[in-house]
């Protein structure tokens, strides 16, 4: 065997579940030919809890605690979405109060802004650039300090309840949001930028790399700001619009692309678009008016048969929960669709022939994978 | 949603339809129709993408429904077709030559429900479960207690300890409990 021979044995490596560079705990089964990979499969299951089954045995307001915990970093979309889908099939939804509308809104915002910090510093962090990652979770935990001051927890809130939140904005909220929060995250976001997108180790290694085709975005249901990296501006915020955000204004961000680089901006421009959107809640949010629908007793509390699909844009893209009731106290099926389901396994696989080994890390930090959403 | 419905109606024999919001509507067909349906809409009109596939357990009735919800991403809009085929031998023809990451949701429900879709690459391929042995653990008649008893012996609890025993052994009758403060 010649050392060219040798060189391009196919070696397989499993990256994860316990690797720095996974996202989450998953991993991916690849096989290289010296450093470039030329197959990968998914691999999930290190933390399946069996959520779908458990809330097919509890009541309706049972499963709050456990839908949060469908994405760690990012828990309100599913409790908004859960509350959503079975108020649109009880018809509670017509009595959810304005203000409980708009606090939704805040808090989803808000959530996603947490994520995306949180991924912007993993996208350089992911090549070695440790030194943003740590402002970035700085800028995170600031939002996480709101969070705990609206909810009384720091990740899992379980806030919105069915017919509104559980508790009103404390005094003086909206202040401290603009001081504590948001006034810092703008003074940072220019260093960012600069550490980030003027920095030449991220640009060589970002630019070009992991390109999702465009016609790949209908063919597999590509959302969030993958696809609109790709210039395509779909949101679900504008296309299926929920709570107050056809009352807000804002524009869908989107560049061309479609490499790391892309996702990366795509995202920095978020960050800015979800401080003005809480800017714009905050000011617009009515002071008076209950939080809250009068509810049934939720001991006893039935949904008439049906089904429903409902969706909100998460960080990551389109989240969406598939619920079926059938006249008894507890959901028939729930089936959580999450943007990972198709990022983190049909298109990263995908994505990874030909792909350098040491690009695997970014490539998934890009496309936000957060296993616990794919095995639910 | 009403136009669609009506070309489908054209075309398919539809069982039932209903319209749940402005933007989702949803329909019944056999389980013959599925398929051919799909691949009409996915070829001739905008309902391109595939958001999800789902399964539901009617196990009084004997059956598994299946929902397949296809999305309009121009037009904001969505489609739910649903399909009921009997739990017994549960078989499916497959779409994964029309979306590539219903593979995926194939595999999954091939393990969860034990729905075969032949054709479909990954199935019979672990993808959540690791070793599975048992009924399909999201069919309704899969007993978590029974599976949890037979897997997970109970150990025995642990030695209940009243702490004002306990420091009133260490530190003395009154210690430092401070009852009468």
């Amino acid at each position: 065997m010649t050392t060219t021979e040798t060189l391009r044995r196919r070696v397989q490596l499993w990256f994860g579940p316990q690797h720095p560079g996974i996202t989450g705990n998953m991993s991916v089964q690849a096989w290289l030919e010296g450093d470039t990979l030329t197959q990968g499969i998914t691999h999930v299951g290190y933390l399946h809890r069996a959520f779908e089954k458990l809330m097919e045995r509890r009541k309706f307001i049972q499963s709050f605690p456990i839908v949060c915990r469908i994405c760690v970093p990012e828990p309100d979309t599913n409790e908004y979405l859960l509350a959503a889908a079975l108020e649109e099939l009880s018809g509670l939804d017509r009595e959810v109060p304005e203000k409980a509308l708009w606090i939704r809104t805040l808090v989803l915002e808000m959530s996603r802004l947490a994520a995306m910090l949180q991924v912007l510093g993993g996208h350089v962090g992911s090549m070695g650039l440790g030194v943003v990652p740590n402002w970035t979770y700085t800028l995170r935990d600031y939002v996480l300090d709101r969070f705990e001051e609206l909810t009384g927890a720091r990740v899992y809130h379980m806030y919105t309840v069915f017919g509104g939140v559980r508790r009103d904005l404390p005094e003086g909220f909206a202040e401290r949001m603009e001081t504590e929060v948001l006034a810092k995250i703008e003074a940072k976001l220019p260093v960012i930028d600069n550490a980030i997108f003027d920095s030449s180790v991220f640009r060589k290694r970002a630019i070009g790399v992991g390109v999702v085709p465009e016609e790949w975005a209908d063919e597999m249901g590509i959302s969030g700001p993958v696809v609109r990296a790709m210039g395509i501006p779909r949101d679900t915020r504008k296309d299926f619009p929920y709570l107050k955000y056809p009352e807000l204004d804002f524009e869908v961000v989107t560049t061309t692309g479609s490499d790391i680089y892309a996702r990366a901006w795509i995202r920095r421009q978020e960050i800015a678009q979800s401080v003005d959107l809480i800017r714009q809640i905050l000011r617009r949010m009515p002071t008076e008016g209950p939080y809250c629908a009068k509810l049934p007793n939720m001991l006893t509390w039935t949904i008439p048969p049906g089904q429903t699909y409902v969706r909100a844009e998460a960080s990551r893209g389109e989240m969406g929960y598939y619920v079926v009731t059938d006249g008894s106290d507890k959901m028939r099926r729930v089936h959580v669709r999450g943007p990972s389901y198709v990022h983190g396994v049909s298109l990263l696989e995908r994505l990874i022939p030909g792909t350098n080994i040491a690009d695997l890390s970014p490539l998934m930090v890009s496309l936000q994978t957060c296993p616990p959403e794919i095995e639910r | 949603m009403k136009t669609i419905i009506d070309d489908i109606r054209a075309r398919f024999s539809v069982e039932w339809e209903h319209e749940q919001r402005a933007d989702l509507a949803q329909i019944g067909v056999a389980p013959g129709t599925v398929v051919p349906l799909l691949t009409w809409m996915k070829l001739h009109t905008p309902f391109v993408q595939l958001n999800h596939l789902s399964v539901v357990d009617w196990l009084e009735d004997g059956e598994f429904q299946l929902t397949y919800l296809l999305t309009d991403p121009h037009g904001h809009r969505s489609l739910m077709v649903c399909t009921r085929i009997p739990r017994e031998e549960a078989t499916m023809e497959s779409v994964h030559e029309l979306w590539p990451q219903a593979v995926t949701y194939e595999q999954e429900i091939n393990e969860m429900f034990g729905i075969h879709f032949p054709g479909s690459p990954r199935q019979g391929v672990p993808f959540i479960l690791e070793g599975w042995d048992d009924l399909p653990p999201m069919r309704r008649d899969f007993d978590t207690v029974a599976y949890m008893h037979a897997h997970h012996p109970s150990r025995p609890g642990r030695e209940h300890v009243d702490p004002r025993v306990y420091v009133g052994k260490v530190f003395g009758e009154r210690g430092y409990l401070h009852d009468d403060d």
